[in-house]
């Protein structure tokens, strides 16, 4: 699977007219970072810039964001492999330009890519207490331990954009369903200690 | 009965004392001793039934758990990552709510060294 159109390729060649390395290391970076919807208000950010016309920008923005994010799909770590991507006759300086500035973010990249993969709600912290009953409405001594746990779950990140909803759901155990709880957990760290040593 | 002995158990009633209040109520001394004989043998059960039946918030009463591999995204092709779920069953109200949730692994070693904290820490105040 070619990482890009021919077409594409050629929308690359406006990066000749950026103002400075570091510019193109940025656009780079934040095409990576934009999902497809964003990607025209960033290319209109970028144009004046560029001194590139609006279509071309949007083309330039659309063609960064498809190579970086199939490097980052692939997993590809080797210059060599970067290096191949590119067409025959691609402007040999801006080939190495680009190879470079995606060998410094890929690790990056991929953590970032990591960090936002659908999941299910998550986990964020968790604190603990112990109280003691000591009375009730059917008692009136009593000297009961009890643990009260509290747990912070992030919603899919994906779909909260920059705004995560955090709810903490407070949960109380007595003793026989903590230990029985443990049990659970223990059984798990084995499962994960068996597949581990596979 | 059922008053009497719901009654000695919120005040926390030796069977002397149960004894005592059957006298009261009118019961011959006969009666009276048998009833508090039998209140001194099911007071313990009688005792756990009432603290299990206490208030409790929230109270969990299920886990169910899948952890697995990542093998890819449409990100990332290879992944290879473990992902840990549990789903909670808590009962609010009269009602039961499932809770999801994922965790990394070091969470869940995280998670499982604090559950190892609480159980001692419930243990030295049994």
């Amino acid at each position: 699977m070619a990482a890009l159109r021919e077409a594409e390729f050629g929308a690359l060649q406006a990066l000749l007219k950026a103002p400075s390395r570091d510019a193109v290391r940025q656009l780079c970076q934040e095409s990576f970072s934009s999902p497809p919807a964003a990607l025209g208000p960033l290319a209109r950010r970028a144009c004046p810039g560029l001194a590139a016309a609006p279509e071309e920008a949007a083309q330039l923005v659309s063609a960064l964001h498809n190579l970086t994010r199939h490097v980052v799909y692939r997993g590809l770590t080797k210059p060599e492999d970067i290096l191949a991507l590119f067409p025959e006759n691609f402007h040999q300086n801006l080939k190495n330009l680009l190879t470079k500035i995606i060998l410094e973010n890929v690790s990056a990249w991929r953590n970032e890519a990591q960090a936002s993969q659908i999941s299910l709600p998550r986990l964020v912290d968790m604190d603990w207490r112990v109280d003691i009953k000591t009375s009730s409405d059917n008692i009136s001594r009593m000297a009961v331990p009890t643990c009260l746990l509290q747990l912070k779950i992030q919603e899919d990140a994906a779909l909260c954009g920059n705004n995560p909803v955090v709810s903490a759901v407070t949960v109380e155990l007595s003793k026989e369903t903590l230990e029985t709880m443990l049990e659970g957990l223990g059984r798990i760290r084995d499962q994960l200690s068996a597949v581990a040593n596979k | 009965l059922c008053v009497v002995y719901s009654g000695a158990l919120k005040r926390n009633l030796s069977s002397e004392q149960v004894r005592a209040d059957f006298i009261a109520l009118g019961l011959s001394e006969e009666k009276a001793s048998y009833f508090a004989e039998q209140w001194k043998l099911n007071s313990p059960a009688l005792t756990r039934l009432a603290v299990g039946q206490t208030l409790m918030i929230n109270q969990l009463v299920d886990m169910e758990w899948k952890f697995g591999v990542t093998a890819g995204s449409s990100e990332l092709q290879k992944v290879g990552s473990i992902f840990l779920q549990l789903k909670l069953v808590i009962k609010k109200g009269g009602q039961m709510e499932n809770v999801y949730m994922e965790l990394t692994l070091p969470q869940f070693y995280s998670f499982l060294h604090e559950m190892e904290r609480v159980k001692t820490s419930l243990e030295s105040f049994s």
